[in-house]
């Protein structure tokens, strides 16, 4: 019987694809996963916990052993063995965890003779680390020959980018007033009676709201005030208590400034 | 309080119960609309990613041979025009059959693609329409554009011939115009993606949407794209000439098709030997918009991804050669020249082991003790980039080589001159490979900023060899005697496989690059600004991206062998179809020239 030669091309065909596809099976099969967000604001940790986090940003979401290495001389970016000692010589004035805050929020500032000028500001996109991660990352550096003194405070408080949220439409710029709608929160607009915030209400009917901010975009809080059953209820709340009518209750200039206090609460 | 004073307070109040009154209207409005609007959808069963994945690699490959194939179908045309051959005109002709039979289904697949965003994707949808919401309208004016003036040139084929036949070519010309502005303004969407440009940190517009069209990677990704859908629409289209030819049932049949598919390879092999160097080009840009990035491209994840990469274009070399050493034995004369073959196919076999040696191994960890690290104390000194540099311009010097002796296989040049150019010739080759060595070595001196510039002057000096070989090659080969005709039609069936390897390896081969293109953005739907917060944020490891790639690519053909074969329907029936513009051997006919 004689085989179609359409039969026989694809046959052929079928070979080679199943061999590139044998071959890409079988070599080293390595995803590439979104960081986890770690917030040690508020949280006890301890110094010896903070530098494994900051081992595993190291190693992880910061992408630093893409270009350092740790005992190791590296073609595009310094060794960092003993970087903990060696960092408190390297600008005068500046203590260990004061160089190696600046060289990882502003990187060009100095600059480690015989590498080129790449290394990026590790709390902007893409990378993005927050404060907390870079704590934890400046604690582990430190440990590499050196004391670790670092504090949270001592990482500025406008570093770090908010976290990821497929944030380009969440980018609204509000001119509320936050303290006008601090007062609403605890006065006309009765939020204290069901919400805790901390030092502000303590109300248990429904979420805490003390870092609302951080883990709600802006849309969803602008829309929960205004339609909060299209918004759905957090699990372990009760259905259907959140009033519908802020939306007729407030002025406009109210609902901007309640907004803008809600999403200072970080 | 100075009057003044009052005046401020008054023009400040108005201007807040202005604003407020525009905010009571449309902040409360437009903040219930964004809080209702998903940021994704979850398409059924196979998820909102792998469908996505799927329709955007179809329509591409679709769309490559959409606009590669027309571009050099013209320039066909214009031979044909030009010398007055009719086989040209068919040969176009054809060509243009093949489009116009896949242009609906290009145009399908798009229309799915966008209906895939808008549904599953709609935050990100929305936040690329602020932005390049005009490109819209200019893509869709394009777009009826390029498909009026395809309809009327191959519809118009007989209508506009003869003393009309300007115009003919001037609609292929311009209809490859429409074409190319297609595929620029779809490139700025997505290498905006990679290099997002022209917009605040928060993603709004800065100024024009140039800033944001005019990005870092947006040129190089023309250009190689440009090429590449050169190399791809040569591909298919000698596969389909490949399959006329195993199919056909006269020594006339396949003398066509023969010619056909040397004639697709050829175009396949000409811009192929350029693209490594756009592929620079593209690469040098994406590290200078962010270290990062070209990092995790080349050393980060997906380095792997580079060995499946040097193996496919290994394969993808073998085949051209593979194929005019099969097509020289069509050629009376090319005896002389067979002795070379074996040179030829050791340069490219050791430049292919190179190319495709990895930096670091896998190896145990009592194997990388004895070697002293995942680096081979003498094959990990292959896995550099000077190495694969060296050894991937060596092999295009070596298939440009092949390219040069078939080309002249049954000529002898009459010219009086011709022992200097031959000279000048293998000068300029060995010249070529010396300056490619010589900078290869060197790289491993210097540090990788130096180096990496070295490899501008290999590339040049391999284009300059070439440009020098054929500037004299031309004039040297015009008017030369002939040492017969070649045989069309009687080319080794085995050489048809090559072309089908050919194109099957390289629609592969685009499936890969689309994954690298994508998966180097990672978590980020635009990178940097706008992060991928869906369930399939992670980026695949290469064994799942293959399989998907695999079977796309079986879909792929499967609607390319369909549409071929409805393409073919319309000349059931039709006697003499096809006049017998290519000459059998030994039919009589009049040699046809190459």
């Amino acid at each position: 019987m004689r085989v179609p030669v359409g039969a026989k091309l694809s046959a052929f065909a079928l070979v080679i694809m199943g061999s590139y596809t044998y071959f890409a099976n079988s070599i080293p099969q390595i995803e590439s996963k979104p960081p986890a967000e770690l917030s040690l604001e508020g949280g006890d940790v301890s110094p010896a916990q903070l530098v494994k986090l900051g081992e595993e940003i190291f190693h992880t979401k910061g992408t630093c052993e893409i270009c350092h290495k740790i005992g190791e001389k590296g073609t595009r970016a310094p060794d960092l063995a003993g970087v903990g000692a060696r960092a408190a010589h390297r600008k005068p004035g500046y203590t260990a965890k004061q160089y190696l805050i600046e060289s990882l929020l502003e990187p060009q500032a100095y600059l480690v003779e015989g590498y080129p000028p790449i290394m990026p500001k590790v709390d902007k996109p893409p990378i993005g680390l927050n404060r907390s991660e870079l704590w934890a990352l400046v604690a582990f550096l430190e440990s590499l020959g050196g004391t670790i003194d670092v504090k949270l405070d001592d990482i500025p408080k406008t570093a770090g980018a908010p976290a990821g949220g497929g944030t380009a439409a969440a980018e609204l710029t509000l001119p509320g007033d936050p303290k006008a709608g601090q007062a609403l929160f605890t006065g006309k607009a009765i939020c204290f009676t069901c919400h805790t915030v901390d030092k502000i209400a303590a109300g248990k009917i429904g979420p805490d709201l003390t870092q609302i901010a951080k883990i709600q975009t802006p849309q969803y809080i602008m829309g929960k005030i205004l339609n909060p059953a299209a918004m759905g209820t957090v699990p372990g709340y009760p259905k259907g208590v959140m009033p519908p009518t802020f939306g007729q209750m407030l002025t406009a200039k109210e609902y901007v400034d309640l907004v803008a206090f809600l999403l200072t609460l970080k | 309080m100075t009057s003044a004073a009052t005046r401020r307070r008054v023009g400040h109040a108005a201007a807040t119960v202005l604003f407020l009154a525009l905010l009571t209207h449309a902040l409360p409005a437009a903040a219930q609309e964004l809080a209702r609007e998903p940021a994704y959808r979850a398409f059924p069963l196979i998820g909102s990613r792998l469908a996505v994945w799927a329709v955007a690699q179809l329509h591409l490959n679709f769309a490559a041979f959409i606009l590669g194939v027309p571009v050099f179908a013209v320039i066909i045309e214009i031979i044909g025009w030009w010398t007055g051959d009719a086989k040209y005109d068919w040969l176009s002709h054809e060509f243009v059959k093949l489009v116009f039979a896949a242009f609906s289904t290009t145009a399908l697949l798009g229309a799915l693609l966008l209906f895939l965003f808008v549904g599953f994707y709609p935050r990100f949808w929305a936040f690329m329409t602020n932005i390049f919401v005009t490109t819209y309208w200019i893509y869709a004016l394009l777009f009826f554009a390029e498909t009026f003036s395809v309809y009327l040139w191959y519809y118009g084929w007989n209508w506009l011939s003869g003393p009309r036949k300007w115009l003919h070519v001037s609609l292929g010309v311009v209809s490859n115009l429409f074409g190319i502005a297609i595929l620029f303004i779809a490139n700025s969407w997505l290498t905006f993606m990679m290099s997002p440009t022209g917009i605040t940190e928060s993603g709004a517009l800065k100024g024009s949407v140039w800033g944001a069209i005019h990005n870092a990677t947006w040129m190089p990704i023309n250009v190689h794209r440009l090429i590449a859908n050169l190399v791809f629409g040569g591909t298919i289209a000698g596969a389909y000439a490949a399959f006329r030819f195993l199919n056909a049932e006269t020594d006339d049949e396949r003398a066509r098709y023969d010619w056909m598919g040397y004639i697709a390879n050829f175009v396949a092999l000409s811009a192929f030997i350029v693209l490594p160097f756009a592929g620079y080009w593209l690469g040098r840009e994406i590290y200078a918009f962010n270290q990062t990035m070209g990092i995790t491209m080349m050393g980060g994840f997906m380095s792997w991804l580079w060995i499946i990469q040097a193996i496919l274009i290994g394969v993808l070399f073998f085949g051209n050669n593979y194929y005019l050493w099969l097509g020289m034995e069509r050629i009376p004369g090319s005896e002389r020249y067979r002795k070379y073959i074996p040179y030829m196919l050791c340069i490219l076999a050791l430049g292919f082991m190179v190319w495709a040696t990895p930096h670091s191994l896998i190896v145990t960890l009592q194997e990388a003790r004895a070697m002293g690290g995942t680096h081979h104390p003498l094959l990990g000194v292959f896995g550099v980039m000077s190495a694969k540099n060296t050894a991937v311009n060596l092999m295009i010097l070596t298939t440009f080589l092949s390219y040069v002796l078939y080309r002249r296989a049954n000529k002898l040049s009459i010219r009086p001159w011709v022992l200097t150019g031959m000279a000048i010739q293998w000068a300029a080759f060995v010249v070529a490979a010396a300056i490619v060595v010589f900078y290869g070595v060197y790289g491993y001196f210097v540090e990788s900023i130096v180096r990496i510039g070295f490899s501008v002057y290999q590339v040049g000096a391999v284009l300059g060899a070439i440009v020098l070989v054929m500037t004299i090659d031309v004039p040297m080969f015009r008017g030369a005697r002939s040492t017969g005709p070649i045989r069309w039609g009687q080319i080794p069936p085995r050489s048809q496989y090559v072309l089908i390897l050919l194109a099957v390896t390289f629609t592969w081969l685009m499936g890969l690059m689309g994954f690298a293109r994508s998966g180097i953005r990672q978590y980020w739907h635009v990178y940097g600004v706008m992060r991928d917060t869906s369930v399939d944020a992670v980026t695949p490891a290469l064994g799942y991206a293959s399989n998907m790639i695999t079977l796309v690519t079986i879909v792929f053909f499967a609607f390319v062998m369909f549409i071929f074969w409805l393409g073919g329907l319309s000349e059931r029936g039709e006697a003499g179809a096809h006049p017998p513009v290519v000459a059998a051997a030994g039919s009589g006919s009049r040699a046809p020239r190459r």
